[in-house]
């Protein structure tokens, strides 16, 4: 064996050296610029035309609470029926049966292609088109009477939301390897229950993000039920300055909440983020 | 004179252009451990994957058991059957993929136990113990309860080859079980087919461990190009191959 | 309101107005234009023609005449929901408001009205609806626009005439704008819709015969020209240009062209509402 050769000449050991730190200094200016454009900005809002003790005084107000409370469940229910029609309609997408395939295409395109707030309108006017409704034979009632805001904004919002989430559960099915499918399959199980059982758990992890995402999105869309007299956060807020005048103060406290929440709502989407990665996320030996 | 357990006749398949099997003809007996072996795109992946159906074929007919796979016959003409009756067709065989295929979110056990309780409806105790069992023979009795990610390659395939154990097939197929493996884990995944093998299972393997083919097949088959070019005893189709072509592979492998 | 009030209201307007002839402030003048916002939806007051998308109503046709009046004036209009014409007048966005803005002592904490049109909350119901007199819909959902004074009015109504005589209380169901509340109204969400009093007759020409009016006025009111308190100058000017239209007829004859002859005043006057 022969011995290892001789290292050349010109290059020092360099390992007792320790590495200086960076001074920064453009990260140091910048940081002071930014401080001081927002102190501006603080100081222009305190000095402006609005009335802080407004803002304080209606802050806790019941209706402003009930507003809060009732922006969450219009955002929870719509959310729970916008992922059911989401896994629904991906996997009607995704069959080999052309009909199926083209009512989810359908619905789709008629749910994403027109706003959302145009469909609100359309559910809670639905009068105007079936003033009564119901199944021939077995029960009807007048539409108004059936179509309340709250299931007028309960349809709208989640009817719609099921349209973009069966766009990001086809794309997370999708997203999970064929080979999963097929090992499925190997062991007899029919295309549903391997869906059910084995793609969707792991589409899942992929899911969570976009859907955590468009639940936050649904929060502030609630805000749309106003116009349709849904008594969420924003309507209350309205209602209250279209007595006192005081527009952007109210504003100022409807937008207070909608920050609250969204700011738990965040941690909390990344807790749940995790454990749908569970089993995938310990390294492997 | 015994039925052969697979018979295929005169199967053809075609992926848009390219014609992945070309007429072939080949007969699996009880207990044959037999080897598939050549280039890839020969079509040996793609037989395989026709007996169990997860390719459909374009022509032609393979028995299991006896029956028709896929298709039954009614007036001179073919009906292909039910997604539930070929799954119960699936039932009578048991794969296991190149590249391991567990299932991420589910324990080892859990792997295991999927497929008897929720297929076959069986009772939840009988069968964790029975997976269990499963888990012992391949070596693996301590790592029930790990996640494949987990788990070696070599570790992984086992598990697989357990899983698909499970459903106690007829027929197990082998889709290049070591090729996705490190060198030094191939070895735990060889001796558990050879156990296999040795406890009479009627093995199917397409792989390129000649040395496995070797030892313990009864029938090495070389194909080329969508069509079996030889086959017969692994001694005399490795060691003194009559076929140009088969020559050909076999010096460029070895 | 009292007639002292009212005597003093017009004398005070005729001293101001007689004393010397008012100057148009000099940034309109420089403009040659005046910036107004109007809420389009409530005809025949300010509204859009379905036919043509143009801006038109009563309140349209007393600003271009009062414009032309004040020099040839150009006008320029922004369109702002309900809720907002108060704080455009406050932040500047416009010189005035004309855009059926109902006279209040509530709004006059920063701002004067001269009033020009008489007005006030009206029931009305669809023709085929069993309720005879407007104590009839006591117990029942009356809608309205939110967005204005009329669901206190309402409240306010229902106390004094269903409450104090035992009745059950009428039941206020909010709407977005008017339009909104008579579609509530036809699909029978509501039992009766409370709407200004200039609003009705164009309501029945377009879909004769659909509505009815039932009871008399909530409350009587004035329409007002809503002018910043310390905009005194502008305010005296125009309140002189429509003292004219009135007395030579232009003003009666716009108030005719959209069935409102009814509603006209006798003289302009500042902050004659006694609500």
């Amino acid at each position: 064996m022969k011995p290892a050769p001789a290292l050349a000449e010109g290059f020092p050991d360099l390992s007792g050296m320790r590495i200086a730190r960076e001074p920064h200094w453009f990260r140091w200016l910048s940081a002071a610029l930014i401080v001081l454009v927002l102190a501006a900005i603080a100081r222009a809002f305190a000095n402006g035309q609005i009335e802080w003790s407004y803002v304080g005084r209606f802050l806790t107000v019941k209706v402003i609470l009930e507003g809060t409370v009732n922006t969450m469940v219009m955002a929870v229910l719509a959310m729970m029926l916008g992922i059911f029609l989401g896994i629904v309609v991906a996997i009607m997408r995704l069959s080999p049966n052309p009909v199926l395939k083209s009512v989810a295409a359908g619905y789709t395109w008629l749910f994403r292609g027109t706003p959302l707030i145009l469909q609100l309108l359309l559910w809670f006017n639905l009068a105007l088109v079936f003033p009564t409704i119901g199944i021939p034979g077995l029960w009807s009632a007048r539409a108004v009477d059936v179509m309340t805001p709250f299931l007028a904004a309960l349809l709208g919002l989640g009817i719609n939301q099921g349209a973009y989430t069966s766009e990001v559960m086809r794309a997370g099915m999708l997203s999970v390897d064929v080979g999963q499918y097929e090992a499925a399959q190997a062991i007899g199980m029919g295309r549903l229950r391997a869906l059910r059982r084995i793609v969707l758990p792991q589409a899942m992890r992929v899911v969570i993000p976009p859907l955590g995402n468009e639940f936050i999105g649904m929060v502030k869309a609630t805000s749309l039920a106003s116009v349709i007299q849904y008594p969420e956060l924003l309507h209350n807020a309205e209602n209250i300055y279209y007595a006192n005048s005081r527009v952007i103060e109210l504003l100022i406290v409807a937008g207070l909440w909608y920050l609250l929440v969204v700011s738990i709502l965040t941690p909390l989407q990344m807790l749940l983020e995790r454990r749908f990665a569970r089993g995938t996320l310990r390294p492997a030996r | 004179m015994t039925k052969p357990l697979v018979a295929i006749r005169s199967v053809s398949k075609s992926f848009g252009e390219f014609q992945a099997l070309k007429n072939v003809s080949l007969d699996v007996w009880p207990g044959e451990v037999m080897c598939l072996i050549g280039a890839s795109g020969s079509g040996k992946t793609t037989l395989l994957r026709c007996i169990n159906q997860l390719t459909t074929i374009d022509a032609g007919g393979i028995w299991l058991d006896g029956e028709l796979l896929g298709v039954r016959e009614h007036g001179g003409r073919l009906h292909r059957l039910s997604e539930q009756q070929i799954g119960r067709q699936r039932l009578k065989t048991g794969m296991v993929f190149q590249r391991f295929n567990l299932f991420p979110h589910k324990t080892a056990l859990e792997n295991i136990t999927e497929g008897p309780t929720q297929v076959q409806g069986r009772k939840a105790d009988e069968v964790r113990a029975e997976a269990l069992e499963l888990l012992r023979r391949v070596g693996l009795a301590a790592k029930a309860d790990s996640y494949p990610a987990q788990l070696s390659g070599g570790q992984q395939q086992r598990v697989a080859i357990a899983r698909a154990l499970a459903m106690k097939p007829m027929l197990m197929l082998f889709d290049e079980p070591t090729s996705a493996l490190d060198p030094e884990l191939v070895g735990e995944v060889l001796a558990v087919m050879k156990e296999l093998a040795k406890s009479g299972m009627t093995m199917m393997v397409v792989t390129h461990e000649l040395g496995f083919a070797r030892e313990v097949a009864d029938r090495v088959v070389y194909m080329d190009q969508g069509a079996i070019v030889e086959q017969g005893r692994a001694s005399d189709v490795l060691g003194a191959p009559r076929e140009e072509r088969t020559k050909a592979f076999l010096s460029a492998v070895i | 309101m009292t007639r002292l009030s009212f005597s003093l209201a017009v004398a005070t307007l005729a001293a101001v107005t007689s004393a010397r002839a008012a100057e148009l402030p000099a940034e309109i003048k420089q403009a040659g234009a005046l910036k107004l916002t109007v809420n389009s939806t409530y005809a025949p007051m300010e509204y859009r023609d379905p036919a043509t998308g143009e801006l038109v109503g009563l309140d349209i046709d007393l600003a271009n005449e009062l414009a032309k009046r004040l020099g040839g004036l150009k006008i320029v209009w922004s369109e702002t929901p309900f809720a907002e014409l108060i704080p455009s007048l406050q932040t500047k966005r416009a010189d005035f408001i004309i855009s059926g803005i109902q006279d209040r002592s509530s709004r006059r904490e920063t701002a004067d009205f001269i009033d020009y049109l008489t007005t006030g909350p009206q029931f009305f119901v669809l023709t085929e609806n069993t309720a005879k007199v407007a104590t009839d819909l006591c117990g029942k959902k009356v809608g309205t626009t939110r967005s204005t004074a009329f669901p206190l009015e309402i409240e306010k109504w229902s106390k004094q005439n269903c409450e104090a005589a035992g009745k059950p209380a009428i039941q206020y169901v909010p709407g977005e704008n008017s339009i909104d509340v008579r579609n509530q109204l036809k699909q029978g969400r509501i039992d009766a819709a409370v709407q200004g009093s200039e609003t009705l007759p164009y309501a029945q020409t377009q879909e004769t015969g659909k509505y009815r009016v039932i009871g008399e006025q909530l409350s009587t009111g004035y329409q007002g020209i809503m002018f910043r308190k310390d905009d005194a100058a502008l305010r005296e000017v125009v309140t002189e240009k429509l003292a004219a239209m009135i007395a030579d007829g232009a003003y009666k004859a716009i108030l005719d062209k959209w069935g409102l002859g009814a509603n006209a005043v006798a003289q302009p006057m500042l902050n004659a509402a006694s609500q």
